[in-house]
């Protein structure tokens, strides 16, 4: 092993970036560029009865003008509702229904805004519990014509998709007379990622391909779901991505893409759409607003002998990341403890408000804190202490998972042992006599490694250095500038900075499942060590000539090829590469990375795209807060974490990574929240009202990273840039419900929420009637048939 | 106006925000322009000797004064200053949309307050968001740079 891997190696991106250097789509100029404005929909709600282009077309500057006519396609995840422009229906405020390339930007935004939309208004559905009643008009009249993408999802009326769980007897479990039923309901708000980059691209029309540069997390599925929406083939879509200024999942999905491509074929030039700030407000591809409600039936000596619940997701009007999310129930509110039987159901609600998409730890932050909220319900309902009924029940080596997979290793129990090494290791907490009200608590989590496929090519170059070329995007996390190619470095015995990284290129690099997920280092990690692999084979072939010693003796290192052992016996990676240049040609090696399947109990899974996690990874958040009771202001105090990295290739980006996702939990989990009026208007027009944490509003998390869990990553490697945030939530409302001494069922927690709370005003309760009581009323499928499936 | 020390004539309507001007007429992109409307300090700039968010200040205002934006703090063949080699240092940077602004308003204060607490970092920075590092790396970073300015110049006095 060489000193590559561990080590707080230096970002190569960092210089151009603190020079204002670097730049992003967004800094895009070149010349000749026109200017694009989309014309989107001023109402929530109603029939197109027409729309007029032909004033935008005679204003001045206007180069080409497109709506739904030239984009014949609809696309999706699972099932294919989403067209680019509205057609027929408008489904939320700021969809657009056409777009408009100018000389210049103002001429673009003054044209599209001439254009006349007539519409018809319907009375919009913007909440859940609208589109839920029984009388509600169906947001997609032809839902069951729509290209299903992913079978197995049960749909219906307003719910896209819907996604259960059975395993055990739950209805007996919960007969059980020895048993305490304990039931939490909880609400979490709607969080815009806010990258300071927008969404952005620039498009072009070069030999009849479509040319994207593009602020993205997902190269390849921004080719292939553009492809989709404009009826060409994949193949004619080229995407490629120079550094993103922050994705967080919203730039998870297609976007502005296929608007820029349609104009540019149409205005024979390259054309540059920008979301203005307000825009991204109205129509960021948000974490979802949620609302769940959990029901455990548990004995005395608290073991969990059932549990059962139901989780909504507003996936606003058109289905994007909710159905795929549905899956996670499982893992998240269904994970962390040893259940004896089991209900799940999670359902992506329709609703007339922006489509929501993948944050950071999507459907987790609030699953998690709804399941932690009600564990602590658990404890104080038994008399049990809270930290000891976790060490209890928390998953361990051979338990399993809802679905029935089996977690190997016992990873949660020690790392609750750490949290408590690393909290009595700390500076105590003061605890003023001033008035407020202090409370601390000890949350656990369950999260994954979103794996899937990825590819990479090592190009071993004649002077001796190497080039990665993946379809990785940098966001910010250091995961494709440096963590990766630290891991090719390692392989290949070279100092990081002789590896170039190539920018992600769809023509360039094979396929890849994007950048999120904490998938990266994992997976293009693994597809590119692969890589390595191959290349070593054939430098080794080659030197063991050279040498004249086995290929089986050498070793990489240096630089150079050296005989194992005999110092002497070396010769530079240079020289083979030259040598291969004579008799076989360059050194290049492919590698590819997908997951290892693992699967769930037959018949407990219905609608799961994952129905199992590959490799899970477990995180451990403790803080302590001060409640002021007579303004509702919460103040963390400190902040602790024990995270579980499988290995940290490098320990200072994993600690970088920790600290920025915990802080925007706490802006999550206090203050951070998109409102939506009654007609469908996002509240939040820009960053005067929508607060995120500014520096002093931040404590220094103290981590301890958690290494050596089960992982076949490469090296033992888990993604850490994804799991931080994943239970400050939970960890934060805990702590508020210790500090003021009731429960605490929504955030984000608000001073003027936590003032209701703490003078127990009834409406800071929240109130789900269109939850039905039991699992059993909060199904589309037949709650028999599943039963039956899972053999109950 | 003079940018970045150098005598510059502008096209754009008074009324436009300097921060346009910067990026699109000037093509200095370093400046970024992330919520137009004064609440994120990407913009940051000095305007003589303040810094200020360019994004809310008309290119007429800035009429014969000076004007400082993030390229010109580093030597262009060279060393970096010494905040920005803090921020490299200390492993700051993530997405680096929000350093350009970062490192205007950190400038301001070391210059007007050369061995600043923890607490006055956090008060210089009240209008710079940034949405990757969750800060503690960019306050320390600065706190590091002018402790070792302040290293030096007590150096030189001996
Ligand atoms: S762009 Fe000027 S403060 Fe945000
Ligand atoms: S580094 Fe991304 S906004 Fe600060």
């Amino acid at each position: 092993m060489s000193d590559v891997i561990g080590a707080d190696l230096p970002r190569r991106d960092a210089e151009d970036k603190l020079r204002g250097r670097t730049v992003f789509t967004v800094d895009a100029a070149e010349g000749g560029l026109l200017h694009a404005a989309l014309c989107r929909s001023e109402v929530p709600a109603g029939r197109i009865v027409s729309i007029d282009l032909e004033p935008a077309r005679r204003m001045p500057g206007v180069r080409a003008v497109v709506s739904a006519a030239d984009a014949p396609g609809r696309y999706g995840i699972t099932i294919a509702d989403h067209p680019l422009f509205a057609v027929d229906q408008i489904r939320y405020l700021g969809e657009p229904v056409a777009a408009v390339a100018a000389e210049t930007l103002d001429q673009a935004r003054a044209a599209a805004s001439a254009i006349v939309v007539e519409v018809e208004e319907y009375t919009p559905l913007v909440t859940m519990a609208q589109a839920l009643a029984d009388d509600a008009r169906d947001l997609h009249p032809g839902w069951e014509d729509y290209d299903v993408l992913v079978e197995g999802g049960r749909r219906g009326r307003n719910i896209g998709w819907e996604a259960t769980v059975v395993r055990g007897d739950t209805d007996a479990a919960f007969a059980r007379d020895d048993v305490r039923i304990v039931e939490t309901e909880f609400v979490a708000g709607r969080q815009n990622q806010a990258p300071l980059e927008p969404r952005a691209c620039v498009a072009g029309y070069e030999n009849g391909r479509f040319v994207i540069q593009t602020s993205t997390q997902v190269p390849w599925s921004v080719r292939n779901s553009t492809a989709r929406l404009l009826g060409v083939r994949e193949a004619d879509v080229r995407v490629v991505v120079p550094p993103v200024g922050g994705g967080f999942g919203m730039k998870f999905e297609v976007s502005l893409e296929p608007f820029a491509a349609l104009l540019a074929r149409a205005a024979g030039r390259p054309v540059k759409l920008v979301n203005s700030r307000q825009e991204e407000m109205q129509t960021a591809l948000c974490r979802e607003n949620a609302e769940i409600r959990i029901r455990s039936a548990v004995t005395e000596s608290g073991e969990i002998v059932a549990r059962e619940a139901v989780v909504l997701m507003d996936c606003g009007a058109y289905g994007g990341e909710q159905p795929f999310l549905t899956s996670m129930t499982a893992h998240t509110l269904g994970g962390n403890y040893r259940l004896g039987a089991v209900r799940l159901v999670s359902r992506a609600v329709y609703t007339n408000t922006p489509p929501n998409g993948a944050f950071r730890a999507c459907n987790g932050t609030y699953c998690t804190a709804a399941l932690e909220r009600h564990t602590d319900e658990i404890c104080a309902a038994i008399g049990m202490d809270r930290v000891e009924f976790r060490r209890r029940n928390v998953l361990g080596d051979g338990d399993l998972g809802s679905t029935g997979q089996v977690f190997e290793g016992d990873v949660l129990a020690p790392m609750i042992d750490r949290m408590v090494a690393l909290r009595d290791s700390a500076a105590p907490v003061e605890r003023a006599d001033d008035g407020r009200l202090y409370g601390t608590a000890t949350t656990v989590g369950t999260w994954f490694i979103f794996v899937g496929p990825s590819a990479a090519t090592v190009n071993l170059n004649p002077d001796g250095t190497a080039t990665l070329v993946t379809a990785g995007v940098e966001i910010g996390s250091g995961s494709t500038m440096q963590a990766i190619p630290q891991l090719v470095a390692d392989s290949l015995g070279l100092r990081p900075e002789d590896v170039t990284v190539r920018a992600a290129d769809t023509d360039a690099a094979g396929y890849d499942g994007g950048v999120g997920g904490g998938r990266t280092t994992v997976s293009l990690g693994a597809a590119g060590v692969a890589a390595c692999d191959e290349v070593r084979r054939k430098v080794f072939d080659l030197a063991a000539e050279m040498l004249e010693a086995s290929p089986d003796d050498l070793v990489l290192t240096d630089g150079h090829v050296a005989v194992n052992g005999v110092p002497s016996a070396r010769i530079t990676l240079r020289e083979v590469a030259e040598r291969a240049q004579q008799v076989s040609g360059p050194i290049s090696g492919s590698g590819s990375f997908t997951g290892i399947g693992v699967q769930p109990m037959s018949g407990c899974a219905a609608g799961h795209m994952i129905g199992a996690l590959d490799l899970p990874v477990f995180a451990v958040h403790e803080c302590d807060v001060a409640v002021d009771p007579d303004t509702g202001h919460v103040e963390v105090l400190a902040y602790r974490v024990v995270q579980d990295v499988g290995r940290a290739i490098n320990p200072r980006a994993v600690r970088g990574q920790v600290q920025g996702g915990v802080v925007q939990g706490l802006g999550y989990a206090l203050h951070e929240e998109i409102t939506i009026d009654a007609r469908g208007k996002v509240r939040q027009t820009g960053f005067e009202t929508y607060r995120m944490p500014l520096s002093g509003d931040v404590v220094p998390v103290q981590l301890d990273m958690y290494e050596g869990a089960p992982s076949f990553g490469p090296l033992g490697v888990k993604g850490a840039g994804e799991v931080p945030i994943l239970n400050v939530a939970a960890a934060v409302s805990c702590a508020v419900a210790d500090a003021i001494g009731r429960p605490v069922s929504q955030i984000p927690l608000t001073p003027q929420r936590v003032l209701g709370l703490v003078l127990g005003r009834e409406s800071e309760g929240v109130e789900l009637r269109h939850i039905g009581p039991g699992w059993r009323d909060n199904v589309i499928a037949d709650p028999d048939e599943l039963m039956a499936a899972a053999g109950v | 106006m003079f940018v970045n020390g150098e005598p510059r004539r502008v096209h754009a309507d008074p009324m436009t925000p300097l921060s346009g001007v910067l990026r699109e007429e000037l093509h200095l992109r370093g400046t970024k322009a992330a919520c137009g409307e004064g609440f994120c300090g990407s913009c940051t700039v000095f305007v003589d000797d303040d810094a200020v968010a360019s994004c809310l200040v008309p290119v007429g205002l800035a009429e014969g004064r000076s004007v400082r934006t993030v390229e010109s703090l580093a030597d262009p063949a060279g060393a970096l200053s010494p905040l920005q080699q803090a921020m490299k240092d200390n492993d700051a940077v993530q997405c680096g949309m929000c350093f350009p602004g970062m490192l205007m308003s950190l400038t301001a204060l070391l210059e007007t307050n050369p061995s600043p607490e923890r607490r006055d970092v956090h008060e210089a920075l009240v209008g710079n968001i940034c949405r990757c590092t969750g800060y503690e790396r960019i306050v320390d970073a600065a706190l590091t740079a002018a402790r070792a300015a302040g290293a030096a110049v007590e150096e030189d006095a001996s």
